[in-house]
């Protein structure tokens, strides 16, 4: 048999009272994640569309192609082994992301080059074939094919679109099953019909990330500019920094409005059982029990509405993903472990006002006021 | 086992000192059943707070078995007021989320023996069908019989009682004093204004304007009918 005064015996048999607490804090909760889980879906598509970037590294010669005999030269000075290095051609066309069109390219390779990155990225099941020499076509990885809702035989660049342009039509020719994001045609037509007429190198080493930190600083100041995965990475945070300041201080505003709410709210519930409480201290209860008991009830409500709250936030981000996201190969992660980490505060706060209110409210209870009647 | 020694509790009343008990002396021994008449603010409510610890005296001290009250903690005097006394108060203040059983027990360490003794007493009292309800589903008289029975469940060496008639009409007022006189086995100390609710008492104190004098039975039933006449 549980005891009369366990917390958790008001808090079941009072729902009108538990009820709108929990809600407030879980709609918070929600609110705040699927905030966070939006604006860290940008990141997040960053990290996705140009994955493939983990496989290799590039150098541009900035427009200079004498530059590019030196560029090798100095290439070949790296400590770290070097695989392979790949001249290719690029040609862009843009990919929809949740903040709009991305840029994204498509790589021009000659076959032997394109076997070496298939084989190296492990795209092996292809459905349709492989670009022919010189021919207008490409090959696309499943990821784009949803996005872009392409199909063999679609044109992925045309003449008449400004945004994917090519002097003739490029269409696709076979799809790869893969999580990367990844495109490429022929070197040879991309070379003869887009702009930069010169070539870019991609590198693959043995140990990518270590001869992509040293490739940065080998290259600083000179012609040749260097694209790595982190870098990409490092790009992507400085340009999100200034929103995920501004999604702080909203959220914070939040968590002061809904504290001040729910402190409200508890120290209108602890008026209405004066009574209870005034009765209670008098057959012998200490307002230190009182007080602990008022906190456990509040702690269960607050922890318990914020686990929901957390529940419901994975449950409905899951659905988004689900039934918006996947479809258009957009990116959202239903468990956020920063978007909960971001909703800690409201919990901690609200703990904190519920405690100050309980304690201002005990400090000079007495029970003789309320069993005569003077406050009830 | 109650001892008053020149006890007084004054208040400040807009600038102007009042006395609620003035140099209070009185011993209530156990199983003493004490009654304290007097009219309306005469202060006996607070000598009844005073000898059960729950307001601290302005001057002299209430002692319990020998202890003042003040050289105990507050956890101390909660112990005592919950395991050593109990209380009926003017009105039937019950937990209202609680049944009527559950309201009894509420002040229990160990739930399954006053569970099995709250059923006893409250089928007794004529409440067996109602123990599994709620405050709001009882009648005042009810509630202040579960009262009655919270503070009579493990015998305790003292009840107080506050106009425990107060809120109830004549009949049930009669009733819910007459299971509280019989049922109890410590001492009880009952404020009234009401004398005829005294007639089983061993000792009647009067007090009027916070002085506390020593009456009787039939005294105070004389003086009160004279009231009522005139």
């Amino acid at each position: 048999m549980a005891h009369p005064l366990a917390p958790y015996i008001f808090l079941l048999r009072n729902p009108a009272r538990s009820v709108p607490i929990t809600i407030v804090i879980a709609l918070a909760v929600l609110l705040i994640c699927g905030i966070v889980a939006l604006v860290h879906s940008i990141p997040l598509s960053v990290r996705e569309i140009y994955g493939y970037s983990r496989n290799f590294s590039a150098a541009l010669p900035r427009s200079d192609p004498s530059y590019l005999p030196t560029l090798e030269a100095q290439l070949s000075e790296s400590p770290v082994p070097i695989e392979r290095v790949l001249k290719i051609r690029v040609a862009f066309f843009n990919v929809r992301s949740i903040v709009g069109k991305l840029p994204f390219v498509l790589h021009g390779l000659k076959p032997e080059d394109a076997a070496f990155l298939r084989q190296r990225m492990g795209l092996s099941q292809l459905t349709g074939r492989l670009p022919a020499v010189g021919a207008p076509e490409a090959v696309i990885t499943r990821p784009i094919a949803v996005n872009l809702g392409l199909d063999i035989g679609d044109e992925l660049l045309r003449p008449d679109d400004p945004q994917n342009y090519s002097p003739q039509p490029v269409r696709v020719v076979g799809i790869h099953e893969s999580d990367y994001w990844f495109a490429y045609g022929d070197y040879t037509y991309v070379a003869q019909n887009h702009f930069p007429p010169v070539d870019d190198l991609v590198i693959v080493a043995k140990d990518q990330p270590r001869f992509d930190r040293w490739a940065v600083e080998r290259f600083k100041g000179t012609k040749a500019r260097i694209l790595t995965h982190a870098e990409l990475l490092r790009e992507t945070d400085e340009s999100l920094a200034v929103l995920l300041q501004l999604l702080s201080v909203v959220i914070g505003m939040l968590v002061v409005v809904v504290t001040v709410m729910i402190g409200l709210f508890i120290n209108i519930y602890l008026s209405q059982r004066i009574t209870e409480f005034g009765l209670l201290q008098a057959i012998g209860f200490t307002r230190g029990f009182l007080a602990r008991r008022a906190g456990v009830e509040a702690s269960i409500i607050v922890i318990g509405a914020w686990l929901l709250g957390v529940l419901v936030s994975v449950g409905v981000l899951w659905i988004v993903k689900i039934t918006l996201m996947d479809p258009r190969a957009y990116f959202l992660d239903p468990l956020d472990w920063y978007g909960i980490a971001y909703t800690l505060p409201l919990p901690l706060a609200v703990l904190l006002a519920s405690f100050l209110t309980i304690r201002i409210r005990f400090a000079r209870f007495d029970p003789v006021e309320v069993i005569e009647r003077r406050i009830a | 086992m109650i001892e008053a020694r020149n006890v007084s509790l004054e208040y400040n009343d807009h600038g102007k000192i009042v006395y609620a008990c003035r140099d209070v002396n009185l011993r209530i021994a156990k199983g003493e059943f004490v009654g304290v008449l007097g009219p309306s603010g005469s202060g006996k409510s607070s000598l009844l707070y005073l000898l059960s610890g729950l307001k601290e005296p302005t001057a002299g001290s209430v002692l319990f078995e020998g202890k003042p009250y003040t050289h105990l903690s507050e956890r101390e005097r909660a112990e005592i007021r919950r395991k050593r006394f109990g209380f009926v108060f003017q009105y039937p203040y019950l937990v209202g989320f609680l049944t009527a059983l559950e309201n009894v027990i509420a002040g229990a360490e160990a739930l399954e023996p006053a569970r099995d003794r709250a059923e006893a007493l409250l089928s007794e009292m004529g409440l067996g069908e109602k123990m599994h309800r709620l405050p709001s589903e009882l009648s005042g008289g009810e509630r202040q019989r579960v009262c009655v029975a919270r503070a009579l469940l493990w015998d305790p060496d003292v009840v107080f009682a506050d106009e425990p008639t107060a809120s109830l009409d004549a009949a049930t007022g009669r009733e819910v004093v007459r299971q509280l006189v019989e049922r109890r086995r410590g001492a009880l100390v009952m404020v009234t204004h009401d004398p005829r609710i005294l007639g089983g008492a061993d000792r009647i104190l009067r007090i009027e304007g916070g002085l506390v004098t020593e009456t009787s039975v039939e005294v105070a039933e004389t003086a009160d009918s004279r009231v009522e006449e005139g």
